[in-house]
């Protein structure tokens, strides 16, 4: 592929989660001049960078919306309606150019169609903009009131609503408490005789100058900001507070007029002084004007120190001590293909095998009679563990990401889902912020869309539903991210209905999934964990989006195929918690090694519950398979050698030892011969023709060199 | 009352609230008469609305400082 175009595409999905976290932010009511101002930016970089490939359609398309933009910029209006979901539309499009791009290394041909649509979505039917009917009010003020015009950073025009009387509203009197509000007109909507005129409906509108900025009237005005316009004042010599130079040496002469020892005229000169001073400082904007015109207001005697001390004050501003320090905290990231971390994970994997062949060579030397040599390995093992340990977790660490990766794309698909099913929803993130390792991360997608899609479709109730059972009209979903120990827990929760246990158990004997006796001796809780069975569904109408065949047993496969658990929380008319369990990482795995039929193998030690010694009589057939009664337990037991086809042993001992182990939430036994060590190992996963292999999670290399196959014991016990 | 006719003047005193706006209209409207606001702290927009529309003399400068700083310039430049 072009250097150019890999580079873009690099880039480009970047911008566009960018502009997705800033319209994520938009829509959770953040300072919305601050996520456009960053949506801009994305989009205008984007745009620039599709014409460094010559790719005109998505020049074109993010052409249309950065105008549109840059108009909500220079306004202060909110955006409209339908503005955010808009911008999801246009972004998604840009990722589906990228996603096909990626595939041919060039920009898409049909691309015109796609782009047109945008284009149309943010010039054409798009409405304009708000604006106050009023349009030349700034034209007027500025011409009413020159002066104030000169010396304001900002005016604003402000239309109450006609019914802002009876809202209790007193609009005059909050334009009044605007900072050094100036040049205030006051005019009525419409001329009415006097006879016609309603006293109750407010037709008042208000048109000043202000020498606050713009955002600090935003916050005064942020109950009313859809019926006043704000527009900041560019040039203003009042701008950033800032004393002209003249300005500077006509205050240092009033220092100079104060300073004078000269007899008589002394009031006379503290009162012209600290007018001039006052003059400048107003006509600067300056806060200090108020600390001259205190001094000036004082007792006769320390007029003239505290004037001095204030006008000294504004020339000489003592240092600000907080200044931030950005550049230096500014994005210390840096851009690393996943493929040569993935090399650096595979070396410290590697380091690992030797790590563990010292410790057997160390235990090799201690058995024979090189006793010293062997301690003096073995303590050098066990620091080479602690050090390659280190360097193991840190690298992990490297293929880390925030969850938010993967959650920022759900709030647009949760509300397309609430808007087909007529269901309105709440949708709530927390704990985005939580890290998992990249593969976890980005397998979590279609499980999480998935759970999702359940939680709106089947557990929230439709509206009449909701207000029959007497909750709030608007459903609340919520994404919630947390760290356990080792584990990531993602858990979905909603509102709604919670899960019907008699329909669970109808479906369940329905479609054959459980026998009647079997859903007899089944707690509460284990019929509702019967929605994870192949073939369940318990959807009364196959809608397009849940309910299509795959039901969560999907979920529960997808989950545990990175090593991770799914649980349900059901509460009837309460709502349904949906918890999946994953791993921090799917790289580094601690097994347990058993030996059968001279052949080691290792069991992921997260499944093993405990190891036991049964008499052989103590197994007994039962149908098909064998079964072992471990403490009051009936437990269904594999024997390895069969299982995996090896050669039985030739004479059988009295006892066999089993491995107790807990496998989709119920127990089994696997019969060994002899039960090994533990060890962290860096699994390896099957490859090429042995990639479809099944009952295999992986492989690794023990300190002898042997290959260690590791069991996906979920999979040996279905 | 914050909003009364005494001699032929209406006189508008202390804090005048939003219910005053009714009032003041028909007091308006009943007869041409000068507005005395020289004892007026403050008044609710909804007054300063019906002041405006009567467009009627004004005898000042009202008492409150928001009124006399800010209110009354702009009600006599409506005027002009």
């Amino acid at each position: 592929m072009d250097e150019f175009v890999e580079q873009f595409l690099i880039e480009s999905r970047e911008l566009v989660e960018q502009g997705t976290a800033a319209l994520a932010a938009l829509e959770q009511g953040s300072d919305a001049g601050r996520e456009i101002d960053s949506l801009f930016r994305a989009i205008h970089t984007l745009k620039g960078a599709a014409g460094i490939v010559d790719f005109d359609a998505m020049g074109r398309a993010l052409h249309a919306v950065e105008g549109r933009l840059s108009e909500l910029r220079s306004s202060t209006q909110p955006p409209p309606p339908g503005f955010v979901s808009d911008c999801y539309v246009c972004l998604d499009q840009v990722t589906r150019w990228l996603d096909e791009m990626q595939l041919t290394g060039e920009p898409p041909k049909q691309a015109e169609a796609a782009a047109d649509d945008i284009v149309g979505r943010f010039t054409g039917a798009a409405p304009a903009l708000a604006t106050p009917p009023d349009q030349g009010w700034l034209e007027r003020l500025r011409a009413a009131h020159p002066a104030e015009a000169a010396a304001s950073r900002s005016a604003f025009f402000y239309c109450p609503a006609d019914d802002a009387f009876f809202r209790g509203e007193d609009p005059l009197a909050l334009a009044a408490t605007v900072p050094g509000v100036a040049g205030l007109d006051l005019s009525l909507g419409a001329d009415t005789a006097l006879e016609d005129f309603d006293p109750f409906s407010c037709a008042i509108r208000i048109a000043a100058f202000s020498s606050a900025p713009v955002p600090e009237l935003q916050r005064l005005f942020h109950e009313v900001i859809d019926q006043i316009e704000i527009v900041a004042l560019g040039d203003a010599p009042a701008g950033d507070g800032e004393l002209s130079a003249t300005a500077r040496a006509l205050l240092e002469a009033q220092i100079l007029l104060l300073d004078s020892n000269e007899p008589g005229g002394r009031a006379g000169r503290i009162g012209s002084a600290g007018k001039i001073a006052l003059n400048i400082l107003q006509l600067a904007g300056i806060a200090a004007a108020s600390a001259v015109a205190q001094a000036l207001a004082g007792p006769e005697g320390s007029a003239r120190e505290a004037l001095i001390a204030a006008i000294k004050d504004v020339l000489h501003p003592p240092p600000q001590v907080d200044a931030p320090l950005t550049p230096a905290t500014a994005m210390r990231s840096l851009r690393v293909d996943l493929d040569r971390i993935d090399a650096l994970v595979n070396l410290t994997g590697e380091l690992m095998v030797v790590k563990n062949a010292i410790g057997h060579v160390a235990g090799q030397a201690q058995a024979l009679e090189t006793k010293s040599v062997g301690l003096e390995l073995r303590k050098q093992h066990d620091l080479l563990e602690r050090l390659v340990g280190q360097l193991q977790r840190a690298v992990l660490e490297v293929r880390v990401l925030p969850l938010r990766h993967v959650f920022q794309r759900f709030p647009r698909l949760v509300r397309e889902i609430s808007a087909t099913l007529g269901k309105p929803v709440r949708f709530v993130i927390e704990g985005e912020a939580t890290e998992a390792d990249a593969t976890v991360v980005e397998s979590l997608f279609e499980p999480l869309l998935h759970v999702l899609r359940n939680a709106i479709g089947h557990g929230v109730e439709d509206p009449a539903g909701r207000a029959a059972a007497g909750k709030a009209a608007v459903a609340t979903v919520t994404l919630r991210a947390s760290r356990r120990l080792e584990n990531v827990v993602v858990e979905v929760e909603d509102d709604g209905r919670g899960i019907d246990i008699a329909r669970v158990r109808d479906t369940a004997l329905a479609r054959r999934i459980v026998t009647t006796d079997a859903l007899a001796a089944m707690s509460e809780q284990d019929i509702v964990a019967l929605i994870f069975a192949p073939g369940f569904s318990t959807a009364a109408e196959v809608t397009g989006l849940s309910g299509r065949g795959v039901g969560m047993d999907a979920v529960k496969t997808a989950v545990e195929r990175i090593g991770g658990g799914v649980a349900i929380d059901s509460r009837p008319g309460q709502g349904t918690v949906i918890r999946l369990n994953l791993p921090f990482s799917v790289m580094m795995t601690r097994v347990m090694t058993v030996e059968v039929a001279g052949q080691s193998f290792g069991l992921p030690l997260d499944a093993v519950v405990e190891t036991a010694l049964v008499p052989r009589e103590a197994i007994v057939a039962v149908g098909a398979g064998r079964a072992v009664v471990l403490r009051d337990r009936t437990l269904p037991v594999l024997d390895l050698t069969v299982e995996l086809g090896l050669p039985e042993p030739a004479a059988a001992a009295d006892e066999v030892r089993i491995v107790v182990i807990a496998a989709s939430d119920q127990l089994g036994a696997i019969a060994v011969d002899r039960v090994g060590g533990r060890m962290d190992v860096m699994l390896k996963p099957m490859e090429g023709l042995l990639q479809g292999m099944g009952g295999v999670a992986g492989t690794t290399l023990m300190g002898d060199g042997r290959v260690l196959v590791v069991l996906d014991v979920q999979e040996l016990f279905i | 009352m914050t909003v009364a006719m005494r001699q032929g003047v209406i006189v508008l005193e202390g804090t005048c609230p939003a219910g005053d706006a009714e009032e003041l209209l028909q007091l308006l409207l009943s007869a041409t008469a000068n507005v005395d606001w020289r004892t007026c702290d403050a008044a609710h927009t909804s007054v300063i609305q019906v002041l405006m529309a009567a467009g009627c003399r004004m005898i000042g400068p009202p008492r409150g400082e928001v009124l006399a700083s800010i209110v009354a310039p702009a009600l006599s430049r409506g005027r002009e």
